[in-house]
């Protein structure tokens, strides 16, 4: 943007930590104030863009499935609204195929003024209780496309120059089943965002506009600079991996496959999950936003230092066939996108493991929760009820190494009657079931993401990076040394997996066969 | 004639002993070395080296690092819990939540009680307190037994939905009791009884770990203390910001648990009342971190989200402290990214900054501080020398250099940025609480506050920085100041508009009931016992409440609605008018005062301080020529202007150019920042 002086380094890292604290702030704010008892269980996050809705500083505290899916729907508020913001305008989108998660995650977006010029947003997103759709909590697995999901939300004008647009708000809260929350959430999270502008606000007063501005640059030239250095650091090579979700419960037996191919040349790295398997007819699809998010938050877990803004995602690029089930496009359903994220997370975490073994992880993700919810008829009011319940311990503790929540963070035991935190749910209880139904073609007309072409060749894994890699391992003191001591080893020679398993240096691999589930 | 006031703080260095003459109010000052392995020892020599005759001692007052250290070091008596079958993992699985979100190579701290100790019985009450299914006697025995062999030193019992109906709890109790009489037993709806069981589990099975080594030291010191002659009780400062007696400690010893980082923040309130403020923000910053607290209105902010190890809550009333990793041997550092950092990695006690001359080579904030002539070479009346060429070389080796600055450039870089995060952490408890800095006066001690804190307050808008006048060991002045203070609460769930005020009077006073006898317990007359009402609302669906005071007499629940909207407004800058609010909690603080004794008066004369000493300091960029005061010779009433420095035994305070000091009556210094 602006080639002026580069801010001298006391000015940058005042404003680099004032950016986070800003961030931070919004996150005590929504936990203090918040109505869904899944934010309360802190399934939120919060960030800062610039102008151009590049995100210039996220929470520390943040959900890791929300990480790199802020940028792309702050762009998609900016692309609607462009020319027609004005201070005190609080923007809301919810929407999956604009670089969302899923339905439930409701993001709001305030641009931030200084007098006429925009210089940035804040946005809080959070996991509403409920967004309508066919079962309560707005997870159905049978669902197959989005109209059985819940209320997509494409970008919306929730304030208008700090009014309150109650009649937008309404038509969002009266399609959930608990509206009242709804319209508390919307309050929460508006004034989540403006504790930030607030924040901005008095940095533009104490060092200048111009000064803020190029602060927003700088911060991510910062985080660009340090990944860059770290992965020119780590050997050129290309790595590959599948993992599975166990089936489509619209079909049948039968595995659906997602393949990724991790290519890192000098600085950059490239991501292709060519070959994966396409969209299936269940709420497990990923659209391309959480695609992308899984990629980075399965990275990130192997740079816990570095901090994460739109710098890191320079050197990143991520391609996937069209209409796949990671880069599902509208009206396909999304809304368990977990699963295929928490695949490719294990995946990434697989591939990673053989370039750092110093930081290996097992693959440590199933998705696996009880999400029950419907009327409690003991009550007049207040009577509709939501009760989640995950299981964190049970797939992490089969892995030994793996024993550990890396990315996202579970709800747990989480029950609320409507309204009240009191506890006792043995009201009657609809299940979000798991009955499989007929199979139907999501939409086929849809614009593809970045399609790539050819076919998938089986690969070998590229042993050029085994030396350094051991030689980083052996000089990494300050991690301690870590070396898990126990790991699996594949002996199905069929399995698909087996090059990885069997490769000379699995002594510091640990890997669960997904396919063959041997051990 | 009992006229000598003792209070001990216990830090990691040293025990600070305060011994004050309540007739002059004078104030004197012991320091020893601690002793960690029983801090006991150190608090009798400091005793002895006082010349303390126990026997006219009028009060002593303690904050004790005992049940910290414990909970920290893990050095604790085998303890069993005891939960509702189907529960045994409850404090295991916490909330799920991991402190560091991404470092998968950093482990969630293992519960205090292992899982082979941690038992489960039948038994089952319902949200609304109904008995569905007694304790089944006969396992309950059966566990008991097992404990007795297994040598447990104390039990922590942990039922559901036991805060709404604690019955089965206290039989699961009584049974235990009846096979192993000496054991300490928590029982969560006694020590906790509020609703979430992972918070009210983990406190519970705090308390319990605790209290084996923490009522054994109570009690021995109290022998102690006894021998010697000392013939009233023995007062312990806990994390709520009071004291209690040794009869209350057997019950909550968790309370204990944050009593030396409590005593900072009573000090900083006690001196900014002192000196007319009614809002103070505590500024304790020390070799490894900083301290920051904050008091509105006379009262310091508490807060229930406390722990000493992630994961697991203690949920009893804490004085609410924000702990930064910044202080004086913060060390200086360049990152990958090119970015000037500043701690959290300290040089510690050893090494120590460069000028300490112990090997270190890494730039800290007092290196920086030298080089910048803000704080001389010679420290603690000359026992310690400094070597400023160690500072500068360490300066221009670390930032400098890598950063292409001068010198001075470069040390006030690092101290800059220093300040910067410091100031960032004080944002956070006040202007992200709805605070604004500007009406406040901010208290800097600790070993380094006095030297940052000018420069925090002009960061901050901040007006008025008081130095009290030993910042060294304002702490231990803190453990003088308290009274008896002991904290109730229960669960009172309803919609606020539907409540009659008659129901919520009679939930207080069934808390002023124990509170009342609980204090006379502990030897309170009736007319020295104060109770403060808070009620904990919120809007309805919320899921955090806040706390509002309110009236000894309920008779009018609209204002109490109306006390929520505005402290929600302050709070969270935003209220809802029209969304309907419900009560959750009524809580109830009962205090027991302690007559509180002057300190020392001196008569103000306005005198313009003289002395002989410069040197050259470093602000924004040049040398100014500062004046060097001893603060032993400055009197009250002395005014001076910045730029100055005034050194002191355990503390150099700096005053900026446009500012000015003066020395208060109580021979504090105030430092009035211009904008």
């Amino acid at each position: 943007m602006s080639d002026s002086k580069a801010l001298d380094p006391v000015t940058f890292e005042v404003l680099k930590n004032s950016f986070i604290t800003s961030v931070d702030q919004m996150a005590e704010q929504m936990l203090r104030t918040c109505y869904s008892f899944v934010i309360y269980n802190r399934d939120f996050s919060n960030a800062l863009h610039d102008a151009e809705g590049n995100s210039v500083a996220q929470g520390n505290d943040d959900i890791a499935v929300h990480v790199g899916t802020l940028h792309f729907t702050c762009k998609d508020v900016i692309r609607v609204f462009k020319g027609d913001m004005m201070p005190g305008d609080v923007y809301a989108i919810n929407d999956p195929y604009a670089g969302g998660t899923h339905f439930s995650d409701v993001r709001l977006v305030r641009p931030i003024f200084d007098e006429d010029e925009l210089i940035g947003f804040s946005q809080s997103n959070g996991h509403w209780s409920d967004l309508g759709g066919s079962v309560p909590g707005s997870f159905d697995v049978t669902a197959k496309d989005m109209f059985r999901e819940a209320v997509r939300i494409t970008p919306v004008r929730l304030f208008r120059a700090g009014d309150f647009c109650s009649d937008v708000a309404n038509l969002i809260a009266n399609n959930t089943r608990d509206p009242a929350s709804i319209i508390g959430d919307i309050h929460s999270q508006a004034q989540a965002t403006q504790v930030a502008e607030r924040e901005i606000l008095r940095l533009v007063r104490k060092y200048g506009r111009e000064q803020v501005k190029q602060g927003m640059n700088e911060v991510q030239d910062y985080v660009e600079r340090a990944v860059r250095q770290r992965i020119a650091a780590l050997p050129d090579g290309t790595w590959k991996s599948v993992d599975y979700i166990d089936r489509d419960p619209s079909g049948g037996e039968g595995m659906i496959p997602i393949h990724i191919k991790m290519t890192i040349k000098g600085d950059q790295i490239h991501y292709d999950f060519e070959g994966s398997h396409p969209t299936i007819g269940s709420m497990y699809n990923s659209a391309p936003g959480a695609t992308f998010s899984a990629v980075v938050a399965g990275m990130k877990t192997f740079f816990p230092d570095l901090p994460l803004n739109s710098g890191f995602y320079r050197m990143l690029s991520v391609a996937a066939p069209e209409n796949s089930v990671v880069s599902a496009q509208w009206p396909t359903a999304v809304t368990g996108f977990l699963m295929p994220f928490e695949k490719i997370m294990n995946s990434v975490f697989e591939m990673w493991s053989e370039i750092m073994p110093e930081r290996a992880i097992a693959c440590a993700f199933n998705l696996e929760y009880l999400l029950a919810g419907g009327t409690d008829k003991r009550r007049e009011e207040d009577s509709t009820f939501l009760f989640y319940e995950s299981p964190v311990h049970s797939t992490l503790n089969t892995c030994w190494r793996g024993a550990r929540t890396s990315g996202a963070r579970r709800t747990l035991h989480s029950c609320s009657t409507n309204g009240s935190p009191a506890v006792g749910a043995d009201g009657a209880v609809r299940m979000a079931a798991t009955s499989p139904q007929p199979a139907s073609e999501p939409g086929s007309c849809l614009s593809p993401t970045k399609a790539t072409s050819g076919s998938t060749r089986p690969g070998r894994l590229n042993f050029r990076s085994k030396k350094t890699a051991q030689a980083r391992a052996n000089g990494a003191e300050g991690q301690g040394c870590r070396k898990p001591p126990c790991f699996w080893k594949v002996k199905n020679p069929s399995c698909p997996m087996s090059a990885t398993a069997n490769a000379p240096s699995s002594g510091v691999l640990m890997a669960v066969c997904p396919p063959c589930r041997m051990v | 004639m009992k006229n000598t006031r003792v209070a001990v703080d216990v830090g990691g260095t040293f025990t600070d002993v305060v011994i004050m003459d309540e007739t002059t109010g004078a104030i004197r000052i012991e320091k020893t070395s601690s002793t960690p392995d029983d801090p006991m020892v150190a608090i009798l020599n400091g005793i002895d080296q006082g010349g303390i005759d126990l026997s006219e001692v009028s009060m002593f007052s303690h904050g004790t690092t005992v049940a910290t250290n414990a909970l920290i070091t893990r050095n604790l008596a085998r303890s069993a819990m005891i939960c509702t079958e189907g529960f045994r993992d409850v404090v295991e699985i916490r909330r799920a939540n991991k402190e560091d979100l991404w470092d998968t190579y950093k482990d969630v701290a293992k519960p205090y009680i292992p899982r082979r100790d941690r038992l489960t019985v039948r038994e089952c009450v319902d949200a609304n307190g109904t008995v569905l299914e007694k304790l089944d006697e006969k396992e309950a025995l059966r566990i008991a037994h097992v404990l007795k062999k297994r040598k447990v030193a104390s039990v922590a019992v942990c039922f559901m939905n036991s805060y709404t109906n604690g019955a089965n709890e206290e039989r699961m109790r009584d049974i235990l009791l009846s096979v192993m009489p000496d054991v300490p037993v928590s029982i969560s709806s006694q020590v906790l009884p509020e609703i979430f069981e992972h918070e009210r589990f983990s406190t519970t099975m705090a308390n319990a770990v605790v209290s084996p080594s923490v009522v054994d030291y109570v009690a021995r010191l109290e022998g102690k203390l006894a021998d010697g002659g000392y013939e009233r009780d023995l007062l312990l400062l806990h994390t709520g910001g009071g004291v209690m007696t040794p009869a209350s400690v057997k019950d909550f010893a968790a309370r204990l648990a944050g009593s030396g980082i409590a005593a900072g923040a009573i000090a900083s309130r006690f001196i900014g009342n002192l000196c007319g403020f009614d809002n103070s923000i505590g500024f304790d910053m020390g070799g490894t971190s900083t301290d920051v607290s904050l008091v509105y209105e006379g009262k310091s902010r508490v807060t229930k989200d406390w722990y000493i190890e992630y994961g697991y809550p203690i949920r009893f009333p804490s004085i609410e402290v924000l702990t930064i990793g910044a202080g004086g041997g913060s060390l200086a550092w360049k990152d990958e990214g090119g970015s000037l950092r500043n701690g959290p990695q300290s040089a510690g006690a050893f090494p120590g900054p460069a000028c300490y001359k112990n090997g270190n080579e890494v730039a800290t904030n007092t290196d920086a501080n030298v080089v910048l002539g803000r704080l001389g070479t010679s420290l603690a009346g000359g026992k310690i020398t400094l070597d400023p060429a160690l500072a500068e070389a360490s300066v221009r080796e670390t930032v400098a250099e890598p950063f292409g600055m001068e010198l001075h450039e470069a040390a006030e870089a690092v101290v800059a940025v220093a300040n910067a995060n410091m100031a960032n952490a004080v944002r956070l408890l006040s202007i992200s609480r709805g605070y604004d800095p500007r009406d406040f006066a901010l208290v800097a001690f600790g070993g380094a506050g006095a030297l940052h804190g000018a420069a925090i307050a002009k960061e901050l808008s901040i007006p008025t920085v008081i130095i009290p006048p030993n910042p060294g060991v304002t702490s231990a002045l803190g453990c003088l100041l308290v009274d008896i203070q002991h904290d109730f609460s229960d669960s009172f769930m309803a919609a606020a508009a539907d409540t009659k005020p008659e129901d919520l009077e009679a939930a207080f006073e069934r808390l002023e009931a124990m509170a009342a006898d609980r204090l006379k317990h502990e030897g309170v007359a009736p007319k020295d016992i104060v109770m403060q009402r808070t009620v904990e609302m919120m809007y309805q669906g919320q899921w955090r409440a806040l706390a509002v005071s309110a009236p000894s007499k309920v008779t009018d629940i609209e204002a109490l609605i109306d006390g929520f909207h505005s402290e929600h407004q302050r709070e969270f800058n935003f209220r809802r008018d029209d969304a309907p609010v419900s009560i959750f909690r009524v809580g109830l603080t009962a205090t027991g005062m302690v007559p509180k004794a002057e300190l020392q008066k001196h008569e103000v004369r306005k005198n313009k301080p003289k002395t002989d000493k410069t040197r050259d300091v470093w602000f924004d960029g040049k040398a100014h020529t500062a004046m060097i005061f001893e603060r032993e010779n400055l009197t009250a009433g002395a005014t001076f202007d910045g730029p100055a420095i005034v050194e002191q035994f355990d503390s150099t305070t700096v005053i900026p150019p446009n500012t000015t000091a003066e020395v208060d009556q109580y021979m504090n210094i105030l430092i009035r920042v211009q904008e």
